[in-house]
C-alpha cells in the first residue's frame, strides 16, 4: 500500500506542538502586557520642557488650580497655561532663573511652549472637565494628588471600565461643589459613602452610562 | 418556524408611488435588485492588482510583523501647546459665533460662522436678521451657504501669486501694481471685468476708481444675470427697480419657469411664505396655493398644487394668454397654439385669480426673456398685487456696461490692461464672444481668483483672491439691508480680496516694507477693516460711531437699513410694447428646444471644485457629479432612448444606475455639445434642460471630468431658450450616477397625502392609509416615558411634508456638521453614498406628467430598534434620552444592523474616505494615506472622523445635545439646590436645533424632547406618556405596523386643488387607501400576520420577529 500521507507528514505532530506551545506564550504574554497598569500608562511620567513643580505651586505656593487652568469650568477642555500666564508672575520671581529659559524664550519669540500630553483621551472620547467639576467631581478623583506631585505622573488608569465605575455609582467620588479644587479635602464627620450619596441624591445625579455620553 | 415578515400588500386601486422609471415598468429584475441592500455586487475586497488573496497574504505578514517589538503597542508622545497670549474671547474647546454674510448673486445670505480656536467650521443663517420664523432662533441658510465654508479650505486653491506660470511674493506683484498704476493715466485702456457684486463698498471704490481714472471701463460680468427683469422693470417703471414680493401675504403664487423654492429666485423669503401659507390648514384660514408653469420639473413645480407641463418657449404665449383673460388690453395673439387643456387650465388660474385679487405673485424666471417678465409685471398690475403683496426697491447696484460693450472695445484693441475679478470668463461668455481669443489680444490681464481656472491660465498675473471668511467685506441683503462680512481666519494663501485689490491700485492702500524692529509675535496683518467702515459711515449716518460699528460687526446687518421702497407709476404702454415681443416666440411642430438652466449644485460653475456640492442629490433627478440632458419619457421614446429599467439583466450585477446611458449631440446655431440623457419625468416633452456650471477644463481634483460644458453652445442672442436645435443620437454612451433607486421603500403608505377638502372633512386621514394598527405587544416598556416623571429628555422629530420642498438643503447641512465624507461618482452608483439623510423623491400620476411628493428619511430612531437587537458586539444601543447611538469604535463593520434596518438608514464605509483620495480608494492596505491638512481644518470637533470599515447613520446631532445638556448642567450648578434641583437639568423647551432644522427655511423640521408638553414637538406628536393624546391629525410614523415605534414622525402632506382645473381628477382618488385598515395583531388567529403562505407576495425586509 501507497503512503498516503507525504514523509513530510512526519513532522506534523511536532509543528502542532510547537504552535501550541508558541501560543501558549503569546498570550500569557499579552495578557501580561495589556492587563498591567503599564498599558493604561499608570506611572506616566515624561519629561517636560520646563521642571515645572505641581508640588511648589498648588502645594506650597497654595495656588487654585483655575488661576492656569482658567477655563475647566467653561470648556470641556481643561486650558493649559498660555505663556502670559507664566510671565504674569515670573516676570517678577525668579526672572533670571535659567531653567526659566524656555518660558522667556516663548514670551519674546512668540512660539508656543510644547509640553508633553499626560493624560490622554482617545480621539474618539469626548470627556468634559466642566460639567465634571459642576456636579461635584474633584480633580483629585481623577489625577490624583497632583499638589504634591513635583513631576506630574499619569495616576490612575482612565480606561473605559474605569470611568464606567464612577458613572454607575457616582456617590464614591462626588463632594461639595466649593471643594472640589481643594484636593486635600476629606469629608469631616462622615464617610465619603454617606455625603456622596446624599449630594448624589440631593443633585439628581444620572451619569450618562450610554455611548453617547462619551461618544460621538 | 422562522418567520417571514409579511408586509401588506400594494393597493390594487388608487395611485400607485414610484421612484425610478424602472420601478413604474415593474420588472421582476428590477425587484430582485431593489430587495438586494447594495445594488451591485462590488461588497467584495477588489483592488487594482491586489486580489483578494494577495491581501490575505499582506495581512497576515502584518500581523507577523506587529509581534516584534512592543513598541508599536505604546502610544506615541503627543503635546500640548498653549497660546503664548490669550487672544480675546478664546476658549479653547469652546465655540465662538460671529456674524457675517455670504456674497449672492440676489443680495448676501446673513450667517453666523461657528469657529473653533480661530478656524471656522460650519455656516448657518443669522437668526438675528430673521424675525419672522415662528421657532425662536430662526436662523435658515440654503445648499450653497453651507457648501461655502468648503470651498474656503479647498486644497485646490490658488495659493501664490504668478506671473506667467512663475511664482512670485506678493511683494513683487505690489511694486508691479504700484508701477503699473503709474502708467494708467486717465484710465484709457483700462477695464475690470468683475463678478456681479453687491458690496457697497466695492461700488464706492470703484467710483473712486473711475474719480481717479476717469476713462477706465467697468465691466460687471454674471451668466446669470438679472438682465431681462431689469430690462423689463424700465419699460414698466422706467428705472432698474427689483422685486421684493410679501410672500406671506399671498395666497396664490403662480410661477413662470420660476424656481422660487430653490436657489436665489425666491430666498428664504419665498420658502418661508410659502411655508406659512401652506400651515394655514384650519377652517376659516386660507391656506395658499401655487401654480407652476415650466418646461423642466423643478423644486417649484414639485411643491405646486398644479403644474403646466409646456415648453419654455411657450411660456411666453401662456402669459400672454392669461394676461388677456385677465383683461389686459392691447396685446397681441400669439402664434403658438394651445391645446384645449391648456387653454382651460389658463381659464380656471384667471379665474382664481380675479377671484383673488390683490393677494396673489407672479413671478417670472430668470431663464424667460424680458418680454415675458414685462407680461407678468402687467399681470401683477392689472390684478393690484403691486403695492398689496409686491413692493419694488431700487436696484442697490449701479449700472455697469456690458461685456458685449468690452467685446467690441477688445476688438478695436482699444484695452491694454484688464483686471477680471473673481469672474471666468474664458469658461463662461457667451460662446459667440470668442473670449479666449479675444483676452490674448490683451497686452496685460491680470486676474484675481479664488481657484486657477480657465481664464486664469494665460493671464499675466494671477492672484490668489480671498474667500469671503478670509476678508472684510460689505453687501447687500435681499431686501436692500446693509450687512457686514467679517474674516474669521487670516487668508490662508495670503489672498486679496476685490476691495483691497482695487485700494491698492487708486492707491488708498500703499505697501511698506515690514519694520525690522518689529516684535516677531506680531501677528502679519492683512489690511484692516478701513475700506468698510468708511462706507459703513456713509451709510449709518449714526453719531456714535465706535459703537454703531461694533453693534454693525456683531449682528450682521444694520438694522433699520432694509432699501425704501418705491412705487414708480406703472407705464402700461411701455410694459405693453416690451409684452408684445413675447409674441415672437415660436417653436415650430416637432422642433426642440434647449433650455439652460443654473445647477442647484454648481450654480454657474463657481461651486464646481466643492465635494459636496456635487454628490449632493439633485431634488428631482437625483443626479450627482454630472449635468444631462433631461428629456421627458415620451421624447425619449421618440429619440429612442431604451429604457434603463428594462436594460437590466442580472439583477446581481446591474442596476438602473451602472447603466450608461446613451450621449446625444445637440446641435444649436453649428455649434455642438454632445450631452449624455436621463430621461426625467415631468420634463415638457419639447424641452432638453441641461444645467450650467459643469465640464469645466481648468478645475480642481474634484471637479475636473464632471458633466458637460453648455457654455459652448450658449450665446448672446439666446442665453437661455434656444428654440432651434438639432438633436442627433451619438454611439457614445456614459455612466450617470443616480441615486434615485437606492433605498427605495416600495408603496407602503410611507408619502401620505390629501386634499385641502378632504383633510377639512376627514382629519385623521392620514391614519386610514396604510396600516396603522398592528400589534402593541412591548417586550419592555420604554422606562423612560413614566407618567408623572419628567426628569429626562426624550429626544422627537416631526416633519411636515406639507412644507417640506425638497430642495435637499438639510443634506448639505448635515454634511457639514457631522463630517460626512464624499464618497465619489465611482461609489454613488455602487449605492454607498454617505449622506445620513436622504430625500426620497415619490412620483405618482402619468409617467410624463407625474405629481411629486418629497420625504426626508433618516435615522427614525425607533424605540424598538431593530438594529440593536442583532448587533455583536453592542455597538449600537439605546440612550436614556431615547436616541438610537453607535459608537463607531466600537463597531467590527459585520453590517447586520444595515440589514436589519427597515428603513435603510444606515451606512457603512466601505473604504476609508477621509483618509483617501478618491481615485485611490481601491489601493492596497500599504498605500499611502492621508487627508489635506486644509481639509482636515473644516472637520467638526465634537464629531469623530469615521474610518474605513464602520457603520453610522443619524444621531439627532448628538454632539448638540450633549453639549446643550452640558452648558445646563453646568449653569444648574449654581442654581442647584434639593428644592428645586431636578427641573433645572432640563434644557429649556425648544433651544437646541439639529443641523437639518436649522438649515430648513420651511422649518418643516421641529425637534425637540417628547416628554416636554411645551415643546414644539410634543405639541405636534401629542403626549408621548398618553398614547400620543393631542397629536396633530396629521402626524403618522413609517412602517407603523412593524412596531418599531420610530421618534421621527411625518406630518401628512396637504395639497391644496382647485377642483376645477384639468387634471383635478387625480386628487378626487384617495392615495394609496387600503379598503379596510389592517386589523390588529391581537384579533389574529394562528398563524397571525407573519405566515409564509399567506400570500405569493415577496417579502423582503426580514426582521426577527416573536417566534409563534
Amino acid at each position: 500500500m501507497a503512503n498516503i500521507f507525504p514523509r513530510s507528514a512526519n513532522w506534523l505532530p511536532l509543528e502542532i506542538l510547537t504552535c501550541i506551545a508558541l501560543l501558549g506564550a503569546v498570550i500569557p504574554v499579552g495578557m501580561w502586557y495589556y492587563f498591567t497598569p503599564k498599558y493604561t500608562r499608570v506611572g506616566y511620567m515624561p519629561n517636560q520642557p520646563v521642571d515645572f513643580s505641581h508640588a511648589i505651586h498648588a502645594g506650597q505656593v497654595g495656588l487654585d488650580c483655575r488661576y492656569c487652568h482658567s477655563f475647566v469650568e467653561k470648556s470641556g477642555h481643561s486650558n493649559v497655561p498660555t505663556t502670559q500666564t507664566c510671565m504674569n508672575c515670573h516676570g517678577q520671581i525668579q526672572a533670571a532663573n535659567p531653567r526659566l529659559q524656555p518660558i522667556r524664550d516663548s514670551w519674546e519669540n512668540g512660539t508656543p511652549m510644547k509640553w508633553v500630553k499626560i493624560h490622554q483621551a482617545p480621539d474618539y472620547v469626548y470627556f468634559n472637565h466642566s460639567v465634571h467639576i459642576a456636579r461635584g467631581v474633584s480633580c483629585v478623583s481623577c489625577h490624583g494628588k497632583i499638589n504634591e506631585m513635583p513631576v506630574v505622573w499619569h495616576d490612575k488608569s482612565q480606561s473605559m471600565k474605569w470611568c464606567l465605575d464612577c458613572h454607575r455609582d457616582p456617590g464614591a467620588n462626588v463632594r461639595p461643589v466649593e471643594n472640589v479644587f481643594n484636593l486635600d479635602w476629606a469629608p469631616q464627620g462622615t464617610t465619603q459613602r454617606e455625603l456622596g450619596d446624599k449630594l448624589v441624591a440631593a443633585w439628581d445625579i444620572k451619569p450618562p452610562t450610554t455611548c453617547q455620553g462619551c461618544h460621538r | 418556524m422562522k418567520r417571514v415578515f409579511q408586509h401588506p400588500p400594494e393597493a390594487s386601486n388608487g395611485r400607485k408611488y414610484w421612484r425610478s422609471l424602472g420601478e413604474q415598468a415593474e420588472t421582476p429584475e428590477f425587484k430582485q435588485w431593489l430587495q438586494r441592500e447594495f445594488p451591485s455586487t462590488h461588497a467584495e475586497i477588489e483592488s487594482d492588482g491586489i486580489s483578494r488573496r494577495n491581501f490575505l497574504r499582506l495581512m497576515g505578514a502584518s500581523v507577523a510583523l506587529a509581534g516584534f517589538g512592543m513598541t508599536g503597542c505604546r502610544r506615541p508622545e503627543a503635546y500640548i501647546v498653549p497660546y503664548t497670549k490669550s487672544p480675546e474671547w478664546i476658549v479653547p474647546g469652546k465655540a465662538l459665533q460671529y456674524a457675517t454674510a455670504q456674497p449672492r448673486r440676489r443680495g448676501a445670505q446673513p450667517l453666523l460662522a461657528t469657529s473653533y480656536e480661530g478656524r471656522p467650521t460650519k455656516l448657518d443663517g443669522n437668526h438675528l436678521f430673521y424675525k419672522s420664523g415662528f421657532s425662536k432662533v430662526y436662523g435658515p441658510s440654503d445648499t450653497f451657504g453651507q457648501v461655502s465654508i468648503l470651498d474656503l479650505y479647498d486644497p485646490d486653491r490658488l495659493k501664490e501669486f504668478r506671473q506667467g506660470k512663475e511664482v512670485k511674493d506678493n511683494v513683487v506683484f505690489f511694486d508691479a501694481l504700484n508701477a503699473m498704476a503709474a502708467t494708467f493715466g486717465d484710465g484709457e485702456g483700462v477695464a475690470f471685468l468683475a463678478d456681479a457684486s453687491n458690496s457697497p463698498t466695492r461700488d464706492r471704490l470703484r467710483g473712486e476708481l473711475v474719480k481717479k481714472f476717469p476713462k477706465v471701463r467697468w465691466v460687471e460680468f454674471d451668466p446669470i444675470s438679472d438682465e431681462a427683469e431689469v430690462a423689463a422693470s424700465k419699460a414698466a417703471f422706467g428705472g432698474r427697480y427689483l422685486q421684493t414680493p410679501n410672500w406671506d401675504a399671498a395666497d396664490i403664487l403662480v410661477t413662470l419657469d420660476s424656481d422660487i423654492l430653490d436657489g436665489d429666485e425666491g430666498g428664504h423669503e419665498a420658502v418661508r411664505g410659502f411655508a406659512n401659507g401652506r400651515r394655514k390648514l384650519a377652517k376659516g384660514e386660507k391656506m395658499n396655493r401655487l401654480y407652476s408653469v415650466e418646461g423642466r420639473l423643478t423644486t417649484t413645480g414639485a411643491a405646486a398644487d398644479h403644474r403646466l407641463r409646456i415648453a419654455s418657449t411657450k411660456i411666453g404665449a401662456v402669459a400672454l394668454a392669461l394676461a388677456t383673460r385677465l383683461g389686459v388690453a392691447g396685446l397681441p395673439g400669439s402664434p403658438v397654439k394651445l391645446t384645449e387643456v391648456q387653454t382651460k387650465w389658463i381659464d380656471e388660474l384667471a379665474a382664481d385669480l380675479l377671484a383673488n385679487k390683490g393677494k396673489s405673485i407672479v413671478s417670472v424666471g430668470v431663464v424667460q426673456p424680458a418680454a415675458v417678465h414685462a407680461l407678468g409685471h402687467m399681470i401683477n398690475d392689472v390684478l393690484g398685487n403691486f403695492g398689496a403683496t409686491i413692493t419694488l426697491m431700487a436696484h442697490p447696484r449701479p449700472e455697469s456696461a456690458t461685456l458685449a460693450s468690452l467685446v467690441q472695445d477688445v476688438k478695436d484693441n482699444k484695452i491694454k490692461t484688464l483686471f477680471v475679478l473673481n469672474s471666468n470668463p474664458v469658461y463662461s461668455a457667451p460662446v459667440d464672444y470668442d473670449w479666449a481669443t479675444l483676452q490674448a489680444k490683451i497686452p496685460t490681464v491680470i486676474a484675481l481668483s479664488h481657484e486657477d481656472n480657465e481664464t486664469t491660465q494665460n493671464a499675466t498675473w494671477v492672484l490668489p483672491a480671498a474667500h469671503y471668511l478670509e476678508s472684510w467685506g460689505d453687501a447687500w441683503g435681499r431686501d436692500g439691508t446693509y450687512m457686514s462680512t467679517q474674516p474669521m481666519i487670516l487668508p490662508l494663501y495670503n489672498g486679496l480680496s476685490e476691495i483691497e485689490l482695487i485700494a491698492r491700485i487708486i492707491g488708498i492702500i500703499k505697501y511698506e516694507a515690514p519694520k525690522a524692529d518689529a516684535p516677531k509675535s506680531e501677528t502679519p496683518q492683512g489690511f484692516g477693516p478701513e475700506l468698510v467702515q468708511e462706507t459703513f459711515r456713509r451709510i449709518s449716518k449714526g453719531t456714535d460711531f465706535a459703537n454703531d460699528w461694533s453693534q454693525f460687526v456683531h449682528d450682521g446687518f444694520l438694522s433699520g437699513s432694509a432699501a425704501p421702497k418705491v412705487a414708480p407709476a406703472f407705464n402700461a404702454a411701455g410694459a405693453a410694447a416690451l409684452a408684445s415681443q413675447a409674441a415672437s416666440a415660436v417653436l415650430p411642430d416637432g422642433a426642440y428646444e434647449v433650455v439652460f438652466y443654473p445647477s442647484p449644485a454648481v450654480d454657474d460653475g463657481r461651486y464646481n471644485n466643492n465635494g459636496w456640492v456635487h454628490e449632493l442629490p439633485d431634488s428631482i433627478t437625483k443626479l450627482t457629479w454630472d449635468n444631462a440632458a433631461l428629456i421627458s419619457p415620451a421624447t425619449a421614446k421618440k429619440l429612442g432612448v431604451p429604457d434603463r429599467g428594462s436594460q437590466i439583466d442580472d439583477p446581481y450585477t446591474d442596476a438602473e444606475s451602472s447603466i450608461p446611458v446613451p450621449v446625444f449631440m445637440f446641435t444649436v446655431d453649428g455649434k455642438n455639445l454632445s450631452v449624455p440623457v436621463l430621461v426625467a419625468p415631468g420634463q415638457a416633452d419639447e424641452t432638453i434642460s441641461i444645467a450650467l456650471g459643469y465640464g469645466r477644463t481648468v478645475v480642481g481634483r474634484v471637479g475636473f471630468g464632471t458633466g458637460k460644458n453648455v457654455y459652448l453652445i450658449r450665446s448672446s442672442s439666446k442665453p437661455w431658450i434656444c428654440s432651434d436645435v438639432k438633436v442627433n443620437k451619438t454611439s457614445e454612451t456614459y455612466l450617470l450616477a443616480v441615486t434615485q433607486e437606492h433605498g427605495s421603500m416600495e408603496g407602503r403608505g410611507l408619502i401620505r397625502e390629501a386634499s385641502l377638502d378632504r383633510f377639512q372633512k376627514e382629519p385623521d386621514f392620514a391614519h386610514h392609509i396604510g396600516i396603522q394598527l398592528h400589534g402593541n405587544k412591548e417586550l419592555y416598556n420604554n422606562p423612560q416615558l413614566v407618567p408623572g416623571k419628567r426628569d429626562i429628555h426624550q429626544w422627537g422629530m416631526v416633519i411636515d411634508l406639507s412644507t417640506c420642498t425638497g430642495c435637499t438643503a438639510c443634506i448639505a447641512a448635515c454634511q457639514a456638521e457631522n463630517n460626512i465624507p464624499v464618497v465619489g461618482k465611482d461609489q454613488v452608483i455602487r449605492g454607498r453614498e454617505m449622506h445620513w439623510l436622504r430625500m426620497d423623491r415619490y412620483f405618482s400620476g402619468d409617467i410624463n406628467d407625474p405629481t411629486v411628493a418629497s420625504q426626508p428619511v433618516g435615522c427614525q430612531q425607533c424605540e424598538n430598534a431593530p438594529c440593536e437587537t442583532v448587533c455583536p458586539v453592542n455597538a449600537t444601543i439605546h440612550s436614556e434620552d431615547g436616541l438610537n447611538v453607535m459608537a463607531y469604535n466600537r463597531c467590527i463593520g459585520t453590517r447586520y444592523c444595515a440589514n436589519n434596518c427597515p428603513y435603510k438608514a444606515r451606512r457603512f464605509n466601505f473604504f476609508n474616505y477621509n483618509e483617501r483620495p478618491l481615485n485611490e480608494l481601491y489601493y492596497g492596505p500599504l498605500a499611502q494615506k492621508g487627508s489635506p491638512e486644509t481639509i482636515k481644518m473644516q472637520k467638526n470637533p465634537n464629531v469623530t472622523v469615521r474610518i474605513r470599515g464602520v457603520m453610522e447613520k443619524c444621531t439627532f446631532c448628538v454632539q448638540r445635545i450633549e453639549e446643550a445638556k452640558i452648558t445646563q448642567m453646568t449653569k444648574a450648578r449654581v442654581t442647584d439646590s434639593p428644592e428645586h434641583g431636578n427641573k433645572s437639568k432640563l434644557i429649556p423647551s425648544d433651544s437646541i436645533m439639529t443641523a437639518c432644522q436649522q438649515v430648513c427655511a420651511a422649518e418643516a423640521i421641529v425637534f425637540g424632547n417628547i416628554d416636554d408638553p411645551n415643546s414644539h414637538v410634543s405639541k405636534i406628536r401629542g403626549d408621548a406618556l398618553h398614547n400620543n393624546k393631542g397629536a396633530d391629525p396629521r402626524n403618522y410614523d413609517l412602517l407603523h405596523y412593524l412596531n418599531t415605534k420610530p421618534r421621527v414622525t411625518y406630518q401628512a402632506r396637504i395639497r391644496n386643488p382647485n377642483m376645477k382645473m384639468p387634471g383635478a381628477e387625480i386628487f378626487l382618488k384617495d392615495p394609496e387607501s387600503y379598503a379596510a385598515p389592517h386589523h390588529g395583531h391581537d384579533d389574529h388567529a394562528e398563524p397571525g400576520h407573519g405566515a409564509p403562505e399567506h400570500s405569493g407576495h415577496e417579502a423582503p425586509v426580514q426582521p426577527q420577529g416573536a417566534q409563534h
